[in-house]
This record gives structure tokens, C-alpha cells and sequence, in this order.
């Protein structure tokens, strides 16, 4: 197994819930309770969860947005956590983070080349003042913008482009690992495969390791090398792609991937379901001894005094990390390995190459999609239309997203 | 058409019954939104109907005019800027778009009725959920402040809510967003309503619950043989619930097909693109594909066919010519000129 | 089906979008763009131009010295020789409106850059660090806040010392001091407000993943999304410490002779307001058209930054 490049070590995030006039604390918020794992380089580590249970405060604590409450973050052996100022600045270059939502992720009243030339402006030392504007416009071609696009603004942009645009920003220094927070869950149906494919691309070129942050446990199962699922601010189990999701030992994750809709109407009636009864309880007030145990349908009264340890545990063919005091295995999906398939090229394709010109002219016309670069003047030009039509967007707004409202 | 479906009982009050189970037509319709910067065209000549008991799936991404169907149907579009240039939308035979505003809304509620993705922005804060929902009954039914109120823990009891009894008086952030999404629910079905439209019911929530929403909307559904119209972009979602499925693009209706047929061979080549496009659960070693570029510009739609500069396929002929939605194979319809080849491949 | 035929494929290009290419649109261009198209907006801002011009050059308007009294003529009515009459003491009521525009736009503008200097800085610095510092920040603010305008106005104005009545520009500063000091608060609430609503969002924390200082953050980042709603604010603001000069001025502690104000002219007119009506009507004309110009501006603005209050 290739070096370890970044590591969590027991991370704890609490957050004080404070009350009354005198701003008492009154208790916490378990955001992250003790999370913790090895990231290997060039790897793809997915953190999948549902909502609340801190997979999003795990992307913040290891890109040092928010200081851990206790526990450390190590970035190739060196602790990150107790780091001095000068040493933090340095490991930003290494550990870099793309946003969720490409509306927000990105200055409007900023070029797209002053955005993605920024990193260059704090890190004066990476690329000479005079070779700046050539190498954003490699990274913006790099990413499948047209480079030509430099100085547009962000609202110029659809939703896909914005996140390609997101990504030009934190590769510009040349990270080793590369967090990504949902970095697709905001983009339509179609316009997620082209980031998902451009991010497997990238990887493959520049040797990024990825902490692939999601809810979409299928966007994680097909870009992922090892998935880590949490429940309530800590891990339940974490193992190679294949141990998660064909041989799952944890029931919250067997729940959760009995719940995932599969697109074929076949298997309708046939997959067995468990549904889970009850809601995901407040991190403020967790549960004691195993946090799933108000929801499991296994749990005993062992389950609600001890905590079960993220020890490896058997799953069939081997083991790998749950914290269940009664794992075992369920297969709930019926995985096949289509590795070696290739989609019908007729009508869709897997070439990011191909692809590349996806965001190129289209910006606001949207509207266009050159297949070759013969055609990549005249997209350019049907692109060049006045509006930016965001996807998310309901058409009754597209006269006002024209003037974002920049009081945002 | 003009065919009277309906009786007028003594006390005025319209009824309403379908014809040969077909309860709400959709013909042609047009939308489109005026704006300081022009027009756009959400949808351009939508035809569809849903029969009793049916479920039909309204399939499509941002921009594909999905949601604003529903919004005309339910006549809740803000008009301005919407305008419905043309086009009928018929309920029991019944055209929605003429009849008198006074008549059209005694139809939401006990007739037509909407559950939308955001829960938590479409209940009323200031009011707890059980006088919102017993609202309903006091307003359509006449009935009085404790009956109403009982039809309403009956109906949070329906939509399986714990303690419905209790909950009564809570108000809606007290609520968790599955929870309000039943609430809603309740809201939506409380008067009986023979069609239901859900708006990206579950798009807000996360997949545990999602599926437990799913599975209690179709409960309802077949309970009541209600006419279910789902609007969602997650092909997963409709796999599992839909009788038929139509795909929208730009404003159009692309295809319409039976949910196993349209999974089987899809004979659009953007249906057939979005199904390679996504990354499924149960496959290892997937090559995911793409469909490259962006929906298009509603305020300049290309000519021809409105896919045609993200089709691999496109030939001359798509890019000046508008294909109709024609017959394919029995029971199929696709808006491509070439739709013979998608549905071999 | 090949992909020879793709690419040989006409282009279906709209004639129109062709002149669009390159073309690099911010958002500060969308809403002069938006601003160039509202009515509104021309016609404040030929009247405010007018006003400027009329207190930068008011030789260019009338050749008559403000100053000089025709005894002889005091009270007489529009048209008797003069545009506007004269008043009591015999001035020329058409040439002290003009004159009186420079003591208006000066106050109005100084206490705006005061206010918006002070207040914003507060508000920045009170919104950007939090915590202990916020909260010492606003209630100060709110101290100040608390003093009514007129009450604390007068307190203050009659305790500066002499010194501030030497000349014409120290009064007009001694009236921006006491309307700057009152009213920066509630431009410091509104650049807080703005700066917690920009801090959050994730082009703010993506520069702070990169390891940008707090400076350039809020230079860069915060300052430019956060300012509209604070130069619509400022420029309504203009038009009422116009009014609020007048009105200080009316009073008798504002402006004071030798410096010429509508709002003195309003006082001194108030003795005839029964038989020479023309005496106040004019300089309380200019001065409603004065105010009514910034906060039509004002209006125009934010229509231009904010479409989606329209």
C-alpha cells in the first residue's frame, strides 16, 4: 500500500450550545467525536453520511477551517494541529478543498482569473508574477474551461463550469490531497458525470489523493478506493469499496445502502428494504453506548451501555474496521463488476478529453457542446449569449440571476 | 372533449368524474416567461394524461420545464411574467385554464392537489401543524373547530407520524424534515384529491428517509387510487414508483414510455445518455459516461431539435428540423428523428 | 453516424451572439447596465448635478451678491425686479437659494464620507473579528444610537468651543461632526449585518483554505460583496442630513450667519408666512428638491445592485 499522506488522529469537534443573557454554555454539539483514519497518496477516500452527522465538519477540521477540540490532523508526519503560522501557510499548498455549492463557492466580483490566480498571489513563491496568467490559463484549460475566459465572472457560468472552476482553484497549488466537501451533489444528473470523470481524470495526471465528502452513496461507490461511513459524528465502518458496499457488517450501513434507489424498474419489489424507524437523533444529546442502537433493529442492552470499537471484524472473506458489537455480514446489494464495459459511445462519453470543451464558449448561452475542436470557435460563439442560465435555476428567474443580488 | 363529465348537485357545487379512468389531459401546452431580458420558453407544446391509479413520472433535469408543468396544472405560476400562450389543460374533461378562477380553486384541495420538495419553507410557522392541516376541513368542509382538529390526528396518524395525538399543537420547526414532508402529505391528501402532484418530494431529504417517504406515498396512492404525477430528476426514485414515465428537455416531452420499456432500451438519445451518465449502486468497476455540454438557454432554444449540440448522434436534419413525438413502437414515443436506431442499439 | 459529420456540421449560430464574445460582464457593469435603463435614475442625477454645479459655481446661476440687502426692496414679491423677491431684510431670495445649495451639498457629503467612514470601519471590524469585540463595538453603537438626533445635536453644537465659528468651512465641519457623530451607527449596523452575511460563504473560507491573511480577505473578498447595501444607504442618507442641516440651521445652532443655508432662510421667512408666502416657499422648494434628488437616487441604486426588490 502506497505512503500515508494525511491522517486523522481521534478528531473531536464539539460545538458549545450557549443559552440566557450571560451566554452560559449549556452543552455541546458532538459534531465529530473521535474520527479517525489514513488517507494513502493518490487514493480516494469516501466519508459517506446522511445529514448532521458531521461528514462536512470532518472536510473543515482537516482543512483547518475550524481547530479540532481535541485529536490532531498529521500531514506526512507532520502534525498539523500544533503547527506554527508559518508552517500552516506551507501545508495549505498540500491540502486543498472544493467547495459544495458553485454559487457561493466563488467571488462574483472576481475574474475567474483573479479567483484562480489567488493562490498565487498569497503563495508568491510557486509561480513567478511574470508566468501567472499563462498558468491559470493552463489550469483553466486543464479543467475544460476555455482558457480564452479568463477574465469572465463567476455568473457567467453554469453550475458545472463554476465547479470545474472550483477545482482550478485548488489544484492551482499543486496539493497532494485534494478534500472535496459534495463536490457534486449541487449539479444536474448530466452534468455530474462530466466533474466526476474530470476529477477521476485529474488524479490520474497529478497523483491527488481525494477525501470525497457525499450523501450520494453512488457517486461515492464509483469514485471511491476506500469508503468511511459515519453516523453521528463518528465512523460506524470504514474499509476498501468492495468490503463496504458487497459486504457491509455495520446495520446503519446496510440500511443505508438498502435505501439507495437502483435505476432499473426489474429489481422493483425485489430488493429487500430496511427501513429504519425514527429520525437520526440530535448530536447534542447522542445516544449512549453505540449511537445507532435507538434505530437498530439488532441492538441489546449491551448496545446502549457499550460503546463498540472501530476494531476489524469479520465480513466474510476477510475483515475490515466496524464498530458493531454484533457485526455481520448482510449483502443487501447485488453488486455486479461491469470493470472492462464501456458505455455505448453513441451516446455518451467516458473521454474526458472529448468532453473538454463542455464548459468552453457555453457559458451563459449554455446550449452548446462542440465534440471536436474544429467546432470549438463557433460553440464559443453560439455560447456568448446574455444570460447565464444556472442550473437549479427556475426559468421564471432567469431575468434576475442576471443581477445576482450582491448583497449576498 | 366538450363532453359534460360533470353533474351540478343542487347546492351548485360542481362534481367531477373521469372519463374512461382518464383524469387529467394535458394538450400542447405552452408556458413561457416575460422578462426585461426576453422571453423564455419553459415549455413548448406538452401533451400528456393520467389515468386513475396511475403513476406517472415527469422526468427531467433543471430548466426542463418539469416543475412549471406542475405549476400550470395546479394554476399556481405567478402570471406575470408567466404566460400560457396555448394549450389545455383538462381535468374530467374539464379545461383548467378557462374555467372561471372561482370555480378552478374550489379544484385544489378536494380535486388537484401538490406536495412540494421544500417542507419546511411551505408550512406556516406561526400556526401548529394540526390547525394547518385541520384548516383544510374548515375551509372546503364546513366542519367545525373539534371535528376538524380530529380529522386531523387521524390523518398525522395516517402519514405515521409517532404521537400524532400529542404532536397536534407543535409547530413545523419542531419537526424533522421527514417528518414535515408527512405533514405535508397529510395536508396534500386531507381532502381526497383524485390527482396528486409531488414536486421533488424527497430531494431534500436524506436517502434513509427518502425511501420511507417513497414507500408511504405509494401506500397512499394505491389506498385512495389516486393519479400520482412525480416530478424528479433521480432516475432511481423513478424505477421504483412509476407506471409511465415522460422525459422533458427544454420544454418538450422528448419520450413517454412504460417505466420498464424506457429502462430496457430508451429511444431518446438523451434518455439513453442520462442512463449511462449515472453511477449505480449495485455495479464495481463502472466507466461512467457523460453526456457533454449544458441544457440549453430557455430564452434561445437551438432550432431543430432542442438536444441536437449535445447529441452524438445529431445529423443535418436535427439541427433544422423539429422532431415530433411520434409512435415508435407500440406504446412508445420519441422526439428523434432517429429513434428507430436509439432503441435497437 | 459519424463524427466526420458532426464536425463538418453548419454551426447554428445566432447572427447576434457572435458580437457578444469576449465581452466581460461584472456585476458592477450589470447594474450601472440596470441603472442606465431606469428613469429614475436620470432625473436625480440631473438634479443632483444641477445642485452640485449650482454650489461649486453659483456665479455661473445669478450675478447678484447674496450678501447685499436692498433695504429698500425688502418684501417684495417674485417678478419686481427679481426672480424670487426679496426678503426681509431686502436679499435677493433667488440668489441666497443658490448660494445656500453649496452649505447643503457640503454637509450632506462630508457627513455621508463620515458616516460611512466610521461607521463602516466599525461595522467591518465589529462583523469580520466577533466575539467580545462585536459585542463592545455595538453597544457603543447602540449608546450613540440611543441619543435622539435633535436633542444630541444641540447639546453638542452648543459645546464645541468658539474656535469652530471663525470661518465658513470650520461651521460647516462643526455641523458635520455633530451628524457624523450621531449618525454612524446605523451605518456601522448595516456594514455588520452585511459583513455576517458575506464571512460565511465559502469563497471567503476557500480563501482562508489557501492561507490569505484576514487583511486581504476582507479587502478582497468581504469589502466588495458586502459595500452595496451601505452606498444605498449612504446616498438616501445625504438627502436627510441635507434635511437635518436645514433643520439644525432652522433651529439657530447650525449654520450660522456669515455662512448662507436654506435652513436659515426657512427661520428668517417664518415671521411673514402669512403675507410674503414667496419668502419661505423658495429655499423650502430647493431644499425638498435637494433631498427628494438623493433618495431617489438612492432608490435608483439599489434597484440597480438589488433587482429582486423591485
Amino acid at each position: 500500500m502506497p505512503e500515508v499522506v494525511l491522517s486523522a488522529h481521534d478528531l473531536v469537534k464539539h460545538y458549545p450550545i450557549k443559552k440566557g443573557v450571560l451566554r452560559r454554555t449549556v452543552g455541546h454539539v458532538k459534531a465529530v467525536d473521535g474520527v479517525s483514519f489514513d488517507l494513502h497518496k493518490g487514493e480516494t477516500l469516501g466519508i459517506v453520511g446522511e445529514s448532521g452527522c458531521g461528514k462536512s465538519t470532518l472536510g473543515r477540521l482537516l482543512m483547518r477551517l475550524e481547530e479540532p477540540t481535541a485529536g490532531s490532523v498529521v500531514f506526512e508526519g507532520q502534525d498539523w494541529s500544533g503547527a506554527s503560522a508559518r508552517d500552516t501557510r506551507r501545508l495549505r499548498r498540500d491540502i486543498q478543498i472544493v467547495f459544495q455549492d458553485p454559487y457561493t463557492s466563488l467571488n462574483p466580483r472576481m475574474t475567474v482569473g483573479d479567483i484562480i490566480g489567488e493562490p498565487f498571489e498569497i503563495h508568491p513563491d510557486v509561480v513567478p508574477r511574470a508566468g501567472r496568467r499563462k498558468r491559470v490559463q493552463e489550469l483553466l484549460d486543464l479543467v475544460g474551461l476555455n482558457p480564452e475566459h479568463i477574465n469572465r465572472y463567476p455568473h457567467q457560468f453554469s453550475g458545472g463550469q463554476r465547479q470545474r472552476i472550483g477545482i482550478a482553484r485548488g489544484i492551482a497549488l499543486n496539493p497532494k490531497v485534494l478534500v472535496c466537501d459534495e463536490p457534486v451533489s449541487a449539479l444536474d444528473v448530466s452534468v455530474q458525470a462530466q466533474v466526476v470523470n474530470l476529477m477521476e481524470q485529474l488524479q490520474d495526471e497529478l497523483g491527488l489523493a481525494y477525501v470525497f465528502i457525499a450523501h450520494d452513496l453512488s457517486v461515492v461507490r464509483h469514485i471511491s478506493d476506500r469508503v468511511g461511513v459515519m453516523y453521528l459524528g463518528k465512523l460506524a465502518e470504514i474499509g476498501e469499496e468492495d468490503e463496504v458496499y458487497a459486504r457491509p457488517t455495520h446495520p446503519y450501513t446496510q440500511a443505508l445502502l438498502s435505501a439507495v434507489p437502483v435505476p432499473d424498474p426489474t429489481l422493483r419489489g425485489k430488493r429487500e428494504q430496511i427501513v429504519l424507524v425514527g429520525d437520526v437523533p440530535s448530536p447534542a444529546n447522542p445516544p449512549s453506548g453505540c449511537r445507532f442502537h435507538t434505530r437498530c433493529w439488532k441492538a441489546q442492552d449491551v448496545c446502549s451501555t457499550d460503546e463498540p470499537e472501530l476494531v476489524q471484524r469479520p465480513d466474510g472473506r476477510g475483515s475490515h474496521l466496524s464498530a458493531c458489537h454484533f457485526a455481520e455480514v448482510r449483502r443487501v446489494v447485488e453488486t455486479t463488476d461491469v470493470s472492462g464495459e464501456n458505455p455505448d459511445d453513441r451516446f455518451a462519453s467516458p473521454d474526458v478529453s472529448e468532453l473538454s470543451d463542455a464548459g468552453a464558449g457555453l457559458g451563459p448561452a449554455g446550449g452548446g457542446e462542440s465534440l471536436g475542436s474544429a467546432q470549438a470557435g463557433s460553440t464559443a460563439r453560439r455560447a456568448e449569449a446574455t444570460n447565464p442560465a444556472p442550473e437549479g435555476a427556475d426559468p421564471a428567474r432567469l431575468a434576475t440571476d442576471d443581477h445576482q443580488d450582491p448583497t449576498r | 372533449m366538450t363532453t359534460e363529465t360533470s353533474t351540478r348537485s343542487a347546492n351548485g357545487e360542481v362534481t367531477y368524474t373521469p372519463q374512461d379512468g382518464r383524469l387529467l389531459e394535458v394538450e400542447d401546452l405552452h408556458v413561457e416567461f416575460h422578462t426585461p431580458d426576453g422571453i423564455a420558453r419553459a415549455i413548448n407544446g406538452v401533451s400528456f394524461d393520467l389515468h386513475e391509479g396511475e403513476s406517472l413520472a415527469i422526468l427531467g433535469e433543471s430548466g426542463s420545464g418539469k416543475s412549471v408543468t406542475a405549476q400550470a396544472i395546479m394554476g399556481i405560476l405567478d402570471m406575470p411574467p408567466a404566460v400560457i400562450p396555448h394549450g389545455y389543460i383538462r381535468y374530467c374533461g374539464h379545461d383548467l385554464l378557462t374555467m372561471p378562477e372561482e370555480q378552478r380553486r374550489k379544484t385544489r384541495g378536494p380535486e388537484v392537489s401538490m406536495i412540494f420538495q421544500d417542507a419546511l419553507s411551505s408550512l406556516n410557522p406561526v400556526f401548529p401543524v394540526g390547525w394547518q392541516i385541520a384548516e383544510m376541513f374548515r375551509i372546503h368542509r364546513g366542519m367545525n373547530k373539534s371535528d376538524a382538529l380530529e380529522q386531523a390526528v387521524r390523518l398525522m396518524e395516517r402519514v405515521q407520524i409517532p404521537a400524532a395525538r400529542d404532536r397536534v399543537k407543535a409547530y413545523p420547526h419542531q419537526f424533522s424534515g421527514g417528518m414535515r414532508q408527512r405533514i405535508m402529505i397529510a395536508m396534500a391528501i386531507a381532502l381526497d384529491p383524485a390527482v396528486l402532484i409531488a414536486d421533488e418530494p424527497t430531494t431534500a431529504l436524506d436517502v434513509t428517509v427518502q425511501a420511507q417517504i417513497m414507500s408511504l406515498l405509494q401506500e397512499l396512492q394505491q389506498e385512495r387510487q389516486m393519479g400520482l404525477i412525480l416530478i424528479t430528476h433521480d432516475l432511481g426514485v423513478v424505477a421504483d414508483v412509476a407506471d409511465r414515465i415522460v422525459v422533458m428537455y427544454a420544454g418538450r416531452l422528448v419520450e413517454k414510455a412504460d417505466v420498464h420499456d424506457l429502462y430496457r432500451n430508451p429511444a431518446h438519445p438523451y434518455t439513453r445518455g442520462l442512463l449511462e451518465s449515472i453511477p449505480r449502486l449495485d455495479q464495481k468497476g463502472q466507466t461512467l459516461a457523460a453526456i457533454g455540454g449544458l441544457p440549453p438557454n430557455l430564452m434561445r432554444i437551438p432550432p431543430g431539435c432542442a438536444f441536437n449540440p449535445r447529441c452524438r448522434m445529431a445529423q443535418d436534419v436535427c439541427r433544422t428540423e423539429l422532431p415530433p413525438l411520434r409512435e415508435v413502437a407500440p406504446g412508445r414515443l420519441s422526439a428523434c428523428h432517429f429513434a428507430e436506431e436509439v432503441i435497437d442499439a | 453516424m459519424t463524427e466526420q459529420s458532426i464536425v463538418e456540421a453548419p454551426p447554428t449560430v445566432d447572427p447576434h451572439d457572435a458580437g457578444e464574445v469576449g465581452e466581460e460582464r461584472s456585476l458592477a457593469s450589470d447594474a450601472w447596465r440596470a441603472m442606465r435603463r431606469n428613469p429614475l435614475f436620470w432625473v436625480s442625477a440631473v438634479m443632483i448635478a444641477v445642485f452640485v454645479v449650482m454650489a461649486a459655481f453659483p456665479g455661473l446661476f445669478t450675478r447678484t451678491d447674496p450678501t447685499v440687502p436692498v433695504l429698500a426692496e425688502a418684501r417684495s414679491r417674485p417678478g419686481d425686479g427679481t426672480w424670487f423677491g426679496r426678503d426681509i431684510q431686502g436679499y435677493d431670495i433667488y440668489a441666497r437659494c443658490i448660494y445656500g445649495a453649496r452649505a447643503s451639498i457640503l454637509v450632506g457629503l462630508f457627513t455621508s464620507i463620515g458616516t460611512v467612514l466610521l461607521g463602516g470601519t466599525v461595522g467591518v471590524i465589529a462583523g469580520y473579528v466577533g466575539g467580545w469585540v462585536d459585542s463592545l463595538l455595538s453597544r457603543i453603537g447602540d449608546v450613540f444610537f440611543a441619543i435622539p438626533l435633535l436633542l444630541g445635536a444641540i447639546i453638542f453644537l452648543v459645546s464645541l468651543p468658539d474656535f469652530f465659528n471663525n470661518n465658513y468651512l470650520l461651521i460647516v465641519l462643526k455641523v458635520v461632526l455633530a451628524l457624523v457623530v450621531l449618525g454612524w451607527p446605523s451605518l456601522a449596523r448595516l456594514m455588520r449585518s452585511s459583513v455576517i452575511q458575506v464571512k460565511p460563504n465559502d469563497y471567503v473560507q476557500a480563501a482562508r483554505a489557501l492561507g490569505a491573511s484576514p487583511g486581504r480577505i476582507i479587502r478582497s473578498h468581504v469589502l466588495p460583496n458586502a459595500l452595496a447595501p451601505m452606498i444605498v444607504v449612504a446616498t438616501i442618507n445625504l438627502g436627510a442630513y441635507i434635511a437635518a442641516e436645514a433643520t439644525l440651521s432652522f433651529l439657530g445652532i447650525g449654520l450660522q450667519y456669515p455662512a448662507i443655508s436654506w435652513g436659515i432662510d426657512i427661520s428668517s421667512a417664518i415671521v411673514g408666512l402669512r403675507t410674503t408666502p414667496h419668502m419661505l416657499f423658495f429655499p423650502g422648494m430647493f431644499l425638498s428638491l435637494a433631498v427628494l434628488a438623493f433618495i431617489m437616487l438612492g432608490d435608483a441604486v439599489r434597484d440597480a445592485l438589488d433587482p429582486k426588490s423591485r
